[in-house]
């Protein structure tokens, strides 16, 4: 028995031949019930792309995140940026930034109100 | 809002007491989330913010409860105090029966040093109790049970939350060109 909550990754036209960008969609509740089970979908997609993988969290859809999802955030960000890729996350609701504010995550990680401007961001920074 | 949210939360003496009890399961919280919020943004003065704020304090509570406190097919006891118009206490209680259970005074320790601004914080967990709990009450309390099992306590006072609200709202009338009376 797990809540509802689902993660869909799809591949975005990258400036650069040496960058993999993808937008990661999360949606419904990210909970102690679901988060470990879904954070391995996370973590496969950065071990298949061990360089360069830049990714766009999309939280649209994303209702609810525990400490416990925003430790794994914290990881997922680690473990890219040290292969020289990013994370930003785009579209966030406003109970996801205040979680995300409190917890000082984002000094670490961008936020951007439009997917556009998060790839606009991911494709500058190269 | 229905006839009986709106007495509560016009009835500003009688603090209202809800308490409920759940199995050691993590599924449940997802309702237990759904209830706090509706009770938060129906019988209180807290604002919207709020009522999310106290859907993450409680799941957290909650979440640790389950973790270290209480073993599979045990319970964990939840209170909603909702003093309308003052403040909102919750009271979390685990039967002591988990793998990971320790002392209040252990725990309070570990929440103590985490919490600190200058803390880092490389593991998946840790955040919740240290970071989301301590930063969105007032008061924040463990206590051992005499049976077994910790009791925890927070409270937020919605005076704090009112002033804080006021200031920000001076502060951003402050930015504009009009003068605000």
């Amino acid at each position: 028995m797990a809540t509802p909550a689902t993660i869909t990754i799809e591949d975005v036209e990258s400036s650069s031949p040496d960058m993999t960008v993808k937008i990661v969609k999360f949606s419904g509740q990210l909970d102690e019930s679901n988060v470990d089970e879904k954070a391995n979908m996370v973590y496969e997609l950065i071990e298949k792309n061990p360089k360069n993988l830049n990714l766009i969290f999309d939280f649209a859809e994303l209702e609810y995140m525990n400490s416990k999802s925003i430790g794994y955030l914290t990881d997922w960000y680690g473990k890219v940026y040290e292969n020289g890729g990013k994370i930003v996350v785009a579209q966030t609701r406003p109970n996801i930034l205040d979680i995300l504010q409190v917890v000082g995550l984002t000094q670490l990680i961008k936020t951007f109100p439009t997917i556009d401007e998060a790839k606009f961001a991911i494709s500058h920074s190269a | 809002m229905n006839d009986i949210a709106t007495t509560i939360k016009n009835n500003k003496k009688e603090p209202i007491k809800i308490t409920i009890t759940l199995p050691t399961h993590a599924y449940f919280m997802s309702g237990i989330r759904d209830f706090t919020l509706s009770l938060i943004r129906n019988t209180s003065d807290f604002s919207e913010q709020w009522a999310y704020r106290f859907q993450s304090v409680v799941d957290e509570l909650c979440n640790n409860a389950i973790e270290h406190g209480s073993s599979a097919g045990q319970e964990i006891k939840i209170t909603f105090v909702n003093s309308p118009g003052e403040s909102i206490e919750i009271i979390v209680e685990d039967s002591g029966t988990g793998e990971g259970t320790m002392k209040a005074e252990e725990i309070q320790k570990i929440v103590d040093e985490r919490s600190k601004k200058d803390a880092e914080m490389h593991e998946i967990r840790g955040r919740g109790l240290a970071k989301i709990v301590k930063e969105w009450t007032d008061e924040l309390s463990f206590t051992d049970k005499p049976d077994g099992g910790i009791m925890v306590k927070v409270k937020k006072y919605l005076g704090d939350v009112k002033s804080q609200e006021l200031t920000q709202s001076l502060s951003f009338a402050g930015d504009q060109t009009h003068i605000v009376i």
